[in-house]
């Protein structure tokens, strides 16, 4: 038992200890509540619902209607637990910023290559976010939604997604590293 | 309302798992492109093999079935996988 709660404290696992346990919550979700884990469907589903209470007309297309209905669902939950579980993981281990001086930008690679200014975290945080999310909706799902719970499924969709995630990935990071790659 | 607090748990465990992988972290994610930290990769094959085999498992069983697969269109996974590449090396998210 005390090995348990020793472990939780530790900041790192080992990822194959933590692959286990997301493992096992994707069964769980299949098997509970017949539902797979995804992340970037909910960000789409809360964009719906301000954007048709918003400008109704510009929303009132194929794939708000249809393919990401907005309003709270399954998945925009599960964000919200995402979230706080994270928060929860950090605060185990002691490693929680939240509120501290420098939380937005704490990663010491990240000034070393992109510089320490705070903004740029932030500015490079919005586009690069942007870029996912409308990446993840022309795939159909995002490293969560697609990758993991497409590929426990076998689905061939999962497998093309992570090639092309690891090809362009891969290509991204050696321009922006060069000689540091 | 049963499958809200599902998955609030469930996605607090999923978050819970993120962020003691390490996951949650920007070099994390930009090391696995640069071949100097393979723990997302070891990370997410560990889930994928434990689930695959697990749903498998409970499916030839009769005890679940699977949910709508995640659509397949050749052209659209892989761009769309290519231009999530660049995000996800630019932001480590």
């Amino acid at each position: 038992m005390k090995f348990v709660l020793n472990y939780i404290r530790k900041e790192e696992w080992s990822p194959y200890v933590a692959g286990v346990l997301l493992g096992i919550v994707g069964i769980a979700a299949v098997w509970l509540s017949d539902s797979l884990l995804g992340a970037s469907g909910a960000f789409e589903n809360i964009a719906g619902m301000i954007g048709k209470a918003v400008a109704p007309a510009a929303f009132d297309n194929m794939y708000f209607n249809f393919i990401m209905p907005p309003g709270i669902t399954w998945g925009v939950v599960l964000l919200i637990g995402i979230f706080f579980g994270g928060m929860i993981g950090a605060a185990t281990s002691g490693t929680l910023l939240w509120g501290k001086k420098g939380a937005a930008n704490s990663d010491a690679q990240w000034k070393r290559i992109f510089g320490p200014q705070t903004w740029k975290r932030w500015v490079l945080a919005f586009v690069g976010a942007i870029i996912l999310e409308y990446a993840a909706g022309i795939a159909g799902g995002c490293t969560s939604g697609l990758a993991i719970s497409g590929g426990m499924l076998l689905a061939p969709a999962a497998f093309l997604f992570i090639m092309g995630m690891f090809a362009s990935g891969i290509l991204t990071a050696l321009i922006i590293y060069r000689k540091n790659y | 309302m049963t499958n809200f607090v599902l998955s609030l748990v469930l996605g607090v465990f999923f978050g819970f798992s993120l962020n003691k992988a390490g996951l949650t972290k920007y070099n994390k994610i930009v090391n696995v492109f640069r071949f100097t930290d393979m723990a997302v990769l070891k990370f997410m094959m560990t889930a994928l093999v434990v689930s695959m085999s697990g749903l498998y498992a409970l499916r030839g069983l009769g005890l679940i079935t699977f949910p709508n697969v995640p659509a397949t269109y050749i052209v659209g996974n892989l761009v769309g996988g290519l231009i999530f590449g660049v995000g996800m090396a630019l932001t480590g998210y």
